[in-house]
């Protein structure tokens, strides 16, 4: 690793450095960002994010982000810790309305149309929009009723009692509907046994692929990702990865990755987000990788921080 | 935490006096135990043994405060358990000669009427039946709006909103009982009265609905407590899925929560099962035979707390001594309904920490 | 089944369904406000209106409007004249609200109109359970935005014409069997246009949102948000009546002004006078008050609260400083939680049992105020424990590491930094037990009239003398009886006081009331906004 005019200095001033740099670039920064996050790809833009602006009370957690993610692609969210990507990826299921503190500002639009408009029927939008959380957070349900929750709540599944009597008993597609799931998140060998039991009693990393299937299992349309390998031995994260890009040929997939390696595995384009918010350059993966235009990114992917 | 039980190295360190403070402290204890004794015995030496052990506890305060300290907290805690303890025995002491009377028929008679002190006939069952109609209309009552307005405050109101009901709810829990009783003995009393061209003033409905009322802020804040411990993640899970908030909360808040919510109403039962002032006010408080039809709710009977309120001032002894065991039946149901809802409570706890 | 692809995200905007179901709501509620005003007869029910128009004709007018309206709305809904979103059943709570008033309705139906009781009197049970169960089937077997309209639709509809014919009017009353009460018109009318406009209200909100998972939403939080403002509607209701019926009472003969108040010390007076407060009942007075009461209740408050807060602070920073987590503070938890549960008529008992006996075996201020101050105790402990524990374990690291001892350091900064949730706490228990009735009147007021005179106002301050021989201290005010504020009420309720309108010379229970709300609220407002002061700053 060549290391240049950083060499004499120590972690911590190493870590401090973007925001030096920063500073120092000024008003110029903001063109060349313009140039680097324009990223022109074929085909359609399933979301299109503009001018979007997250505030944390007076914090400026996410700033001026425009990005038009592709469909029926994978698209990686990099950066540093703290630099936005959950608060980018809450951004396109409105996830951020719960969280009080949160003030929202642009646009993402959705087929056309602003999700953040006032008329957005926020039902409809989640469950075409799946997301798998940072930390796996499964119901205290079984692992079956896990999976069948989002259906159920749909009104696609029926069971019990009344619906047997009406003839709607939907328990065989339950079943289905479980088995391809769980099979579809590399998790149906482990519980085939057990569906029954408290989905809690799960190991972390199974918790994890649990929410997964219970996110494939409502078939939505896009599914957003916040780091669904972390906490998952390499054997699991390589089938999860073979079903994020199984996914790719039908669903538009965002994910949130800290491993770089994965990123340049499964991802077509890769967007880095750097400390403070910004969305610093937006391109397919393998110029990402290979050829970056900034040198922040260069040094963020090289390790050199963050 | 553990490194705050030492008082020995303080003792170490000045060794030079300790003999001496604990004589003291030997003293204090024991001119306290005196008072104590004294006191049951009644003795009017016991308040001597108080100024002894309120010159004991002075001079160690003045001399070894640390050490007194943690002696007084030891005494102040023990307290609340000598206290608990006096209540169950003065309670069976005094409901002894009642039990030597009647024997079981205080709860088991079986003919009218139940309750007769004139004819020297003790037995509870109207009170019980009472008590029981009017806790499960004040819990019909107090449990579905007391979980809607947890529900209200902590999952659907605006903070503002919320931040203005959650005190006003206190507020209603704040009103005293003998008030709630007055306004139902003196205007809905009447209300009923002609509207429904009861017999009697006053009935077991009308006492169990202001019951429910006053029961109905204690299900309140205990079940908004319940509610808000479920964990943000939980909720954020079923939304992300598509879910409503209501069907979030139907599906996910209010299970996880469920062991709360039930503690909250075994908590209200337990207010409305001791409620006095209200139904003494509203009743008649005559136990002597059933409604009948036994489920006829605008009856005017008694309840267990009516009937000791209303007939403790010119009860006889033997009288007495009945009103006393229908305060131990009091006390063992609330006894029992506090601990049931302290193990939910405690189950609830260990599920919610056991999956983060 | 899922039709999720071709819907879109944004709402359909095809106004007729919103429009008709709001209406629908709107009447809903209007009759729902109206049946309240008729019911605690505000409103008179067979008023005649303009064009001898009764209530009667109003709320059968809009049962059947509603009713005709919902009916529509499920039809066109179901014809697909009118865009929504509808699951495929009404759902089982639906079904089962709706089939127990089926039940209700065929039951009465069968068995007060056409008076038929059946083998064994069960067949008007029989009758009842087979409408119940067609009603229900009626209601979960279509499609939801039949299921969930219509058969309310049809029951308001002849909800409102039974009203409207005058089937059940003016002149009808039914005196159920085995109910000791008889329901009028006047009460039966109001009460089912109650139940049908909560009904219709229900199934409108549903439709508002093109039914689906969120018209349920949308008709749930109706029901959640209506509970609420009704309890904040009767806390207004509450005290604006005792205030309304209690004021005049109270401010009979008051004045303000310099010098118009009772003298406070060396000749200065009170810049007010409220008699009612400050005088005690006598044959002389203009105006008689409950002063001895007011006394009373200060002295057994201020009694409580000496012996409680020591004793429960004590008690809560032994459990939760020195010692640790284990059998022994489990059971103090269980005998806390179990104090602070027992009924305060059982504590009466106690006291009468315990403390009566050893005090002169009468009734007296000092058994009240021991009394209140157990049952104060488990308030104390709780809330001081709760704030004690809230105190960051690094306050008192920060301070042992500077060499100081353990009590040093409770002392000095965790008991300072517990102090405003314990100040809270203290506060809103007074509140309690400041209005408490029932122990005390077992064991301080039980001979106490309703109407006591000047001296019986407890000088507990100059009532102290001290003996050569024990017990050295007594405190005759102290072993005496004494009257409280909510005994006072109670004494004025079983007199019978103030039925008809209060004469001067009596004491008005109203007003009396109104003392005692004023004082209780007092601490209870103090204690909350104290409350959410210190949150608000914590938080900062
Ligand atoms: N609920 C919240 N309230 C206030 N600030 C928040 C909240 N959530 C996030 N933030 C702040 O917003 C910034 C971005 O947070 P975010 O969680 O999006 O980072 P991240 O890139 O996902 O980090 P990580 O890789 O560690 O998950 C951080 O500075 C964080 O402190
Ligand atoms: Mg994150």
């Amino acid at each position: 690793m060549s290391k240049t005019d950083t060499d004499s200095r120590s972690d911590t001033q190493t870590e401090s450095q973007p925001l030096v740099d920063h500073t120092v670039e000024g008003e110029t920064s903001e063109e060349i960002r313009d140039e680097w996050t324009n990223y022109d790809f074929d085909g359609e833009a399933k979301l299109s994010v503009s001018e979007l602006n997250v505030y944390y009370g007076d914090d400026h957690a996410l700033k001026d982000i425009d990005m038009e993610i592709p469909e029926q692609s994978v698209t990686a969210l990099i950066g540093p810790s703290g630099c936005g990507k959950s608060t980018y990826l809450r951004c396109l299921n409105r996830m951020n309305d719960r969280i009080k503190a949160a003030r929202i500002e642009g646009n993402v639009e959705f087929e056309g149309k602003n999700i953040y408009d006032a008329d957005a029927n926020l039902v409809e939008l989640r469950k075409r929009i799946g997301m798998v959380f940072q930390s796996p957070n499964p119901f205290p349900k079984s692992i079956r009723d896990n999976i069948s929750y989002g259906p159920r709540k749909h009104g696609d599944i029926d069971t019990g009692l009344l619906a047997r009597v009406l003839g709607r008993d939907d328990g065989e597609r339950e079943e289905r509907l479980v088995e391809r799931s769980l099979k579809q998140a590399a998790l149906w060998d482990e519980v085939n046994d057990r569906l029954g039991d408290n989905a809690l009693g799960l190991s972390g990393g199974q918790q994890q692929r649990l929410c997964i299937a219970r996110c494939l299992a409502t078939d939505p349309e896009v599914i957003l990702m916040d780091e669904p390998a972390s906490a998952l031995d390499p054997i699991a994260t390589s089938k999860i990865e073979d079903l994020i890009e199984e996914l790719s040929e039908e669903y538009t997939v965002v994910v949130v990755t800290h491993n770089m390696q994965q990123a340049q595995r499964i991802s077509d384009q890769t967007a880095v987000f750097l400390t403070g918010g910004e969305l610093v350059e937006y391109d397919d993966t393998e110029k990402i990788f290979s050829d970056p235009e900034s040198q922040r990114v260069e040094d963020y992917i090289t390790g050199k921080f963050g | 935490m553990s490194q705050r039980t030492g008082i020995s190295n303080v003792f170490d360190e000045r060794l030079g006096d300790s003999t001496a403070f604990t004589a003291v402290a030997a003293v204090g204890a024991l001119s306290l135990l005196a008072t104590f004794v004294l006191f049951v015995v009644e003795s009017d030496l016991a308040s001597v043994a108080l100024v002894v052990f309120v010159a004991a506890a002075a001079y160690g305060w003045l001399f070894h405060q640390a050490e007194t300290a943690w002696g007084l907290s030891v005494l102040t805690t023990l307290v609340g358990i000598v206290v608990l303890g006096l209540i169950l025995v003065f309670l069976f002491l005094e409901a002894e000669k009642a039990f030597e009377t009647a024997g079981l028929s205080l709860l088991l008679r079986s003919a009218v009427p139940v309750w007769s002190p004139s004819q020297g006939i003790y037995g509870l069952q109207v009170a019980i039946h009472g008590t029981i109609v009017t806790t499960v209309i004040a819990t019909l009552i107090a449990g579905p709006l007391g979980v809607a307005g947890a529900l209200f405050i902590s999952e659907i109101a605006p903070e503002r909103v919320g931040e203005l009901v959650k005190p006003a709810i206190e507020m209603l829990a704040g009103i005293p009982s003998i008030v709630y009783g007055f306004i139902g003995f003196a205007i809905l009393n009447r209300y009923l009265f002609y509207e429904l061209q009861l017999n009697t003033q006053g009935s077991l409905f009308l006492a169990g609905g202001v019951i429910g009322l006053m029961a109905l802020p204690t299900v309140v804040s205990v079940a908004e407590d319940a509610i808000t411990s479920v964990p943000e993640s939980m909720k954020s899970g079923s939304l992300a899925l598509g879910a409503t908030d209501w069907q979030t909360m139907k599906g996910i808040t209010l299970p996880a929560a469920f062991s709360g919510v039930s503690a909250a109403i075994i908590l209200g039962i337990g207010r409305a099962v001791g409620e006095t002032m209200a139904a003494t006010v509203i009743l008649g408080n005559v136990a002597g035979e059933f409604p009948n039809p036994i489920f006829d709710v605008f009856a005017s009977t008694a309840t267990l707390t009516s009937l000791i309120a209303s007939q403790y001032g010119d009860a006889a002894e033997t009288q007495l001594s009945a009103l006393f065991v229908a305060g131990v039946v009091l006390f063992v149901i609330v006894m029992f309904l506090s601990l049931v809802s302290q193990l939910i409570e405690r189950r609830m706890r260990r599920q919610l920490e056991g999956d983060s | 089944m899922s039709n999720a692809s071709e819907r879109g995200v944004h709402r359909d905007h095809s106004p007729l369904l919103p429009t008709v179901s709001a209406g629908v709501v709107g009447l809903s509620f209007l009759t729902f406000v109206l049946a309240w005003l008729v019911l605690f007869p505000i409103l008179t029910p067979s008023t005649q209106l303009v064009g001898g128009v009764t209530f009667y004709d109003v709320f059968g007018l809009a049962m059947l409007l509603c009713g005709v309206a919902l009916v529509g709305s499920g039809v066109a809904s179901r014809t697909g004249y009118v865009p929504a979103t509808p699951s495929a059943t009404a759902g089982v709570t639906t079904g089962v609200v709706l089939g127990v008033l089926g039940f209700v309705v065929t039951g009465l139906f069968v068995s007060q109109t056409l008076g038929i009781d059946g083998p064994m009197g069960l067949g008007w049970f029989l009758a009842a359970f087979v409408g119940g169960a067609a009603v229900f089937v009626a209601t979960v077997a279509p499609r939801e935005d039949v299921g969930s309209t219509v058969p309310i639709g049809a029951f308001a509809l002849l909800a409102g014409l039974v009203v409207l014919l005058g089937v059940i009017g003016d002149s009808w009353t039914w005196n159920p069997s085995g109910l000791a009460a008889t329901f009028s018109g006047d009460m039966a009318v109001p009460v089912v246009a109650l139940v049908v406009s909560l009904l219709t209200a229900w199934a409108g909100a549903k439709a508002y949102e093109g039914f689906g998972a969120r018209g349920r939403q949308l008709g749930a939080y109706m029901f959640v948000n209506l509970n609420a403002a009704l309890m904040l509607f009767v806390l207004f209701v509450l005290i604006a009546f005792i205030v309304y019926r209690g004021l005049p009472g109270v401010l009979r003969g008051a004045a303000v002004g310099l010098g118009t108040g009772p003298e406070v010390a060396f000749g200065l007076h009170l810049p007010f006078d409220v008699p009612f407060v400050t005088n005690s009942y006598g044959l002389r007075n203009d105006v008689n008050g409950v002063l001895p009461a007011v006394f009373g209740t200060i002295w057994l408050v201020v009694g409580a609260v000496v012996l409680a807060v020591p004793t429960g602070v004590g008690a809560a920073v032994f459990l939760t400083e020195y010692s640790r987590e284990g059998r022994f503070t489990q059971v103090v938890e269980i005998a806390t939680n179990g104090l602070w549960s027992t009924p305060s008529i059982v504590y009466g008992l106690f006291g009468l049992a315990f403390l009566v006996p050893r005090f002169g075996n009468s009734a007296s201020l000092l058994a009240g105020q021991l009394v209140l101050g157990f049952m104060l105790l488990p308030l104390v402990v709780i809330t001081t424990r709760e704030s004690i524990k809230a105190v960051p374990d690094s306050y008192r690291d920060a301070s042992a590491a500077l060499g100081v001892n353990q009590w040093q350091t409770i002392r000095s900064v965790v008991l300072p930094a517990a102090l405003p949730g314990t100040v809270t706490g203290i506060i809103l228990g007074v509140g309690r037990i400041a209005g408490e009735t029932a122990p005390i009147l077992l064991v301080t007021s039980s001979s106490m009239s309703p109407f006591p005179a000047s001296r019986f106002v407890p000088r507990v301050l100059s009532g102290f003398q001290f003996t050569a021989q024990p017990p050295f201290v007594t405190n005759t005010e102290l072993l005496q009886a004494s009257s409280a504020l909510p005994y006072q009420l109670y004494a004025l309720i079983t007199a019978g006081v103030g039925a008809g309108a209060g004469s001067d010379a009596d004491i008005d229970p109203w007003s009396t009331a109104l003392v005692l709300l004023i004082v209780v609220l007092t601490f209870y407002a103090v204690g909350i906004a104290s409350r959410s002061y210190f949150r608000r700053r914590l938080q900062e």
